[in-house]
């Protein structure tokens, strides 16, 4: 299996952060391109590549951008940098390998949804690679790419990069408005009819950092140049991650609809030691697990792991060996759960905890049958009554890993005398 | 929201409605259960604690009422089983961090929590797995409030209200997942004179009033709706008091009552803690030269004094008084040949006033003396010889050779000090600032007979 580097091409580069060689291994090359269009026809084109997001909702930015009002009083891009998805780790290539090609996709899609100002929310934690983004943003405004004029074009361009304070909930493109504007960081109600997002009252576009840096390829390749990869579907390419119990971890991008075990023997180097695969969690820890049967027949695009009742999120996949505790994987996600949740809605408040202390007294081995009934009957509540998807994802997971390993689990119990 | 009607089917029961009007105003206003902790008419939707779910025909899931506006043909369900088992479920997760002390909690017996445990609760307990978190118990978060962050349901009401409604901004949510809490900044504190209305707005008995706690169980205590009597707002509130066996007829708070010309849903925390002065430094006893007198000797004293004045006579009477005692006062001035005035620029504080609920005219009734055509003044007086004082603070101000004072406090000095009911103990009419009329009820029996104005000027006024 061959990477397609459409992101990723200059991330082996020596010194590829500084604009002095990322101008030598063209970047900044689309944007004559681009200013060349209007702003409809970039709009057009990026429908037409059905360039799906890439943060782990998959929605077509196309759509999301057409929402944009054609004369807006003021209106904002804000690029995802959020990225605390455990086992996602994509974002961070891009802004700390190659930050010049995201400013140059931040400037053509400013641009088409004719925003001049542009927030980066990155999480607390990625200070360093946020200082890389930094000095590359510091240089693009001393040549002038952005600032009051974008390369000579009369079109201002400002970002600002904002930090996190390190919630994953901040992730959720409505939470991170809300602490975009200086509030706590939770979900807003969603709107009854398709609408933009807003932020401080003005529509806004909020995107992830990989679908911005995919945007300077389409326009340079066109649509047809990206739709060559890839399925239906899921057209293009992916920054597919491994994690885990694996030899060669790391992000490697790659076309959408390849198998999934080919996926991981041929990049990920194979199951560490030699052991055999007992489960993999295909795009971020939110998403329900897959058997090693499962991974077997899994195609890396949205309809293949739809069927399977999981979805392919970041594509950050974390690879589980035979040795594995499920019980104990679970309980640590939860874990992750319980302290993350905004506890903004009652049944993600205090049903991640709860769910967590079950989970935790059946590795005790203090729980009987009945809990775990209760353990999923509350699952079932956290599913679709809540603001946002995190309780629904949480339940998710619980159902997975509990249905599909129910012997692992019925093992942990309390032997009844 | 459009003028149109649209008719939607709840619970198979057909309802006309304008269209895009909230599900959950509409159910209310229909009488329909639904149950809910974080909605509030003057705060809205936040759609956070999830409990007003209903059933809605296309829907793959249950909808917040609170958050659905009402459309064309909507089909909607309210007790079917699964929204049963939903709220059921809900209530239980609400519980689990819950300290579950009703009995020893000030909010028992107008909780919500308790209220819908009773309604849609869980009667078995399956939580023994999960651990309760422990927050703080009673934080004096500042303006009386006491917090008590375990028994909190985090509907945000209260940091709503300090964000949209006083925009001071002092409360907020720290703290993630179940370790969610309600706080203050750190080292700061409530600082707003609308901060109590937190405590009515809290569903639950996280906010209790520092004030008002331990006192009373609210079911034992009577409400009766009423006008405050701090401004010329004309706040409508509701006293809550209780005679307790062998004790008198005590009012323990006072509440807003929602109107919507007035004062909303709020009133401000100085009108809330008028009741206290009702209760300290009353006159209780007729005095004639601070001697107690009985109030069967106080006509023959009060023609003793009349039939000696030679001079004029001068009755101020109180803004503050009823319409009915006013009207009284006039027509007892006439029989004793008396001029009636009622200065009222000493009613104004300018340091009390703001833009919203707390006028700087602290005369409740200012409207009524202009009405009944009460001057502020007296003329053609050439010889004052009398005043008789019905409460007005002004009277301090004269100096004449003789003076009869009918006053709710200790507050005057006179020849002969006669008590009379204060507003809560007697009922009558208001007229605000506004000019809305309002009647203010009589909430307080008190075992001390003390006689309103018109009974005095009833047993007065034929001995002249």
């Amino acid at each position: 299996m061959r990477e397609i580097k459409i992101v990723s091409k200059n991330f082996s580069v020596k010194d590829s952060h500084l604009l002095k060689t990322a101008l030598k291994n063209g970047a900044y090359e689309s944007i004559k391109e681009a200013f060349s269009k209007t702003p409809d026809e970039i709009i057009d084109i990026i429908t037409q590549s059905k360039l799906r997001g890439k943060g782990g909702g998959g929605a077509y930015t196309g759509k999301k951008w057409c929402l944009m009002p054609k004369n807006p009083e003021k209106s904002f891009l804000v690029v995802n940098c959020d990225e605390s998805e455990p086992g996602t780790f994509k974002d961070r290539y891009i802004i700390s390998k190659d930050p010049h090609l995201l400013i140059e996709g931040i400037i053509i899609s400013a641009y088409a949804i004719r925003a001049h100002d542009v927030y980066i929310y990155i999480r607390g934690e990625y200070y360093q690679f946020q200082k890389i983004l930094q000095n590359a943003i510091n240089e693009a405004y001393e040549k002038e790419i952005i600032g009051e004029k974008v390369m000579g074009h009369p079109y201002r361009i400002d970002i600002t990069i904002h930090r996190g304070a390190g919630a994953y909930i901040c992730g959720e493109k409505s939470a991170l408005l809300e602490s975009l504007e200086g509030k706590r960081g939770h979900p807003r109600l969603k709107p009854h009819s398709p609408q933009p997002e807003y932020l401080f009252g003005y529509p806004t576009v909020v995107n992830n950092v990989e679908t911005i840096a995919t945007v300077p390829y389409i326009i340079k390749n066109s649509a047809k140049g990206y739709l060559r990869y890839g399925t239906q579907n899921s057209p293009g390419t992916f920054l597919f991650a491994l994690s885990g119990h694996i030899n060669n971890p790391g992000v490697y991008e790659c076309e959408y609809g390849v198998s999934m075990m080919e996926y991981i023997e041929s990049f990920g180097g194979g199951i560490k030691g030699g052991k055999k695969l007992k489960a993999v969690i295909p795009g971020g820890a939110s998403t329900p697990v897959l058997t090693a049967d499962e991974v077997k027949k899994a195609r890396l695009d949205y309809d293949s792991l739809k069927k399977f009742g999981s979805s392919l999120g970041t594509g950050g996949m974390i690879v589980m060996d035979e040795d594995t505790s499920m019980v104990k994987a679970l309980k640590n996600l939860l874990d992750f759960y319980a302290r993350e949740s905004c506890g903004q809605c009652t049944p993600c408040r205090e049903g991640t905890g709860w769910v967590r202390d079950i989970v935790a007294s059946i590795l005790n081995k203090e729980a009987t049958m009945q809990d775990i009934k209760t353990l999923l009957d509350v699952s079932d509540t956290m599913n679709g009554k809540t603001i946002c998807v995190f309780a629904p994802a949480v339940s998710g997971v619980i159902n997975a890993f509990v249905n599909k390993f129910e012997d692992e689990f019925k093992s942990f119990l309390k032997s009844v005398k | 929201m459009s003028e149109k009607l649209v008719t939607v089917k709840i619970n198979d029961e057909e309802i006309k409605v304008k269209e895009g009007e909230l599900l959950i105003k509409l159910l209310k206003k229909e009488h329909m259960e639904v149950p809910y902790f974080c909605y509030h008419d003057a705060l809205g939707a936040d759609g956070n604690c999830r409990m007003c779910m209903v059933e809605i025909e296309g829907k793959k899931r249950p909808q917040i009422a609170c958050d659905t506006p009402v459309k064309e043909g909507m089909v909607v369900k309210t007790n079917s089983d699964m929204i049963k088992k939903v709220r059921k479920n809900i209530l239980e997760l609400e519980l689990i961090n819950h300290p579950i002390d009703c009995p020893v909690c000030d909010q028992a017996g107008e909780c919500r929590l308790q209220d819908y445990y009773m309604d849609y609760g869980v009667y078995e307990g399956r939580i023994d797995k999960a651990k309760k978190v422990h927050l703080q118990k009673h934080l004096d978060i500042g303006n009386n409030v006491i917090l008590d962050q375990e028994r909190c349901v985090l509907c945000q009401r209260c940091v709503r209200f300090t964000d949209n409604i006083t925009k001071t901004h002092e409360l907020g949510v720290i703290g993630r997942g179940n370790h969610s809490r309600i706080s203050t900044m750190p080292g700061k504190k409530l600082n707003n004179p609308y901060a109590m209305n937190i405590v009515d707005l809290c569903p639950v008995g996280a906010l209790t009033n520092k004030d008002f706690r331990f006192k009373q169980r609210v079911w034992f205590l009577k409400s009766t709706p009423a006008i405050c009597h701090g401004c010329a707002k004309g706040c409508n509130i509701y006293i809550d008091h209780n005679k307790e066996k062998y004790k008198d007829d005590t009012i323990y708070r006072i509440r807003a009552r929602v109107n919507h010309d007035i004062n909303g849903y709020f009133i401000c925390d100085e009108g809330r803690m008028s009741y206290k002065e009702l209760g300290i430094n009353r006159q209780y006893n007729a005095l004639l030269n601070s001697k107690t007198i009985d109030f069967g000797d106080v006509s023959k004293e009060f023609e003793k004094i009349i039939k000696e004045t030679k001079g004029d006579i001068l009755i101020l009477a109180d803004a503050n008084l009823y319409l009915e005692e006013l009207e009284a006062i006039k027509e007892f001035a006439k029989t004793l040949n008396a001029a009636v005035c009622s200065p009222l620029k000493i009613y104004i504080d300018e340091s009390f006033g703001d833009d919203w609920l707390k006028s700087k005219n602290r005369a409740a009734n200012a409207k009524g003396i202009q009405k009944l055509n009460i001057p502020q003044t007296y003329e053609d007086i050439e010889k004052l010889e009398l005043v008789i004082n019905f409460n007005h603070p002004a009277f301090k101000n004269f100096l004449t050779p003789k003076s009869i004072s009918f006053q709710t406090h200790k507050e005057f000095e006179a020849d002969l000090i006669l008590p009379i009911a204060a507003f809560s103990e007697t009922e009558g009419t208001l007229i605000n600032e506004d000019n809305i009329t309002q009647f203010s009820q009589r909430a307080i029996h008190s075992k001390q007979k003390i006689p309103n104005i018109i009974e005095w000027i009833e047993m007065l006024k034929d001995k002249k």
